[in-house]
């Protein structure tokens, strides 16, 4: 009969309830233990977050300066640390982001602020300049172009993180 | 650059062009006043690590010159010019002065002298307080790249 199939011993039964449960029992344990192994692995690295920056619509070929705040340590206390980033997109439709940090000393770079060289950045500690694309001038004190952000636009908003140096980004 | 460990590191590596010191100057008091001068003070101090933040190349941010509010005003003209030729041996060829006290002004060297207004900080809205940093730093700023212009 088709009836009998269906039918459970009671050798089943107990064997089927007991590897359940102790199935769970040993999960139980080794699931802390595995998170435990691999928690160095799962980890976020601190400070590689995605901060929202801007909408999209706002940027556009000219750069634009845009503040924003990210969360550092340090030593033992935690902060907020301001930082900023000039956005702009390229003919092509691809958007920059750079770090306003100049690579001489690490002042902040200003957008087209000397007269004499126009649509470029400038830093006013020692007259270093650098092009619409980063670009560090050769002949003024720095010696590499300006880190970009790496970034993604998600929602019609941009998202920034960490800056790397040009060639790594 | 700042007084501490790593940025002292980098000073000492490139002492020819961080050639800025500023100085902030703090009165203390105890008793009558003494609010608006710690108001005065963290105000100053905030705006000085601002312009610090966006001028660390050629800016020293030295740690305040601190003094009691009713000490007698020469010996402490005499201690601060003596602060002031040390760090000019030392090789910085700008000393400035940021403070709150309006009393720095009247004496000899007025044109060293930043004077941030006391502005009551303990009871203005958070986001009105980040402007307001933001707008003196900025002038501040906008002196010292006026005056290295100058030279």
């Amino acid at each position: 009969m088709s009836d009998n199939k269906h039918r459970v011993t009671r050798r089943q039964f107990l064997n089927y309830t007991l590897t359940g449960v102790g199935g769970f029992m040993a999960a139980g344990m080794l699931m802390p233990m595995l998170r435990f192994a691999f928690d160095p692995i799962l980890k976020d690295e601190a400070g590689t977050e995605m901060v929202a920056v801007a909408d999209v619509k706002e940027i556009t070929t000219e750069p634009k300066r845009f503040d924003f705040k990210v969360k550092v340590k340090d030593a033992w206390y935690e902060s907020e640390e301001p930082k900023s980033a000039w956005v702009y997109k390229t003919d092509k439709g691809e958007i920059i982001a750079l770090s306003p940090i100049c690579k001489h000393l690490g002042c902040t770079v200003d957008w087209n602020t000397d007269k004499e060289h126009p649509n470029q950045f400038f830093c006013p500690c020692h007259y270093g300049r650098y092009e619409k694309d980063g670009t560090n001038v050769p002949g003024t004190p720095p010696q590499a172009p300006l880190d970009r952000y790496e970034y993604k636009v998600k929602d019609g908003k941009l998202y920034l993180g960490k800056a790397k140096p040009r060639g790594e980004a | 650059m700042k007084w501490t460990g790593e940025d002292v590191a980098i000073y000492e590596r490139e002492r020819d062009y961080i050639d800025t010191a500023l100085l902030p100057l703090l009165p203390v008091a105890f008793g009558q006043g003494t609010r608006r001068l710690a108001s005065g003070g963290e105000l100053v101090q905030l705006i000085a690590a601002e312009v610090e933040r966006q001028l660390r190349g050629r800016v020293f941010l030295l740690p305040p010159f601190v003094y009691f509010a009713d000490e007698p005003r020469a010996q402490l003209v005499e201690r601060l010019s003596d602060w002031t030729s040390r760090l000019e041996r030392e090789g910085m060829r700008q000393v400035f002065y940021v403070t709150c006290d309006r009393a720095w002004q009247e004496e000899g060297e007025a044109s060293r002298v930043w004077l941030i207004p006391a502005v009551p900080l303990e009871s203005m809205e958070e986001s009105y307080k980040h402007e307001l940093v933001r707008e003196q730093a900025a002038e501040l700023l906008r002196f010292l790249v006026g005056r290295w212009a100058q030279r």
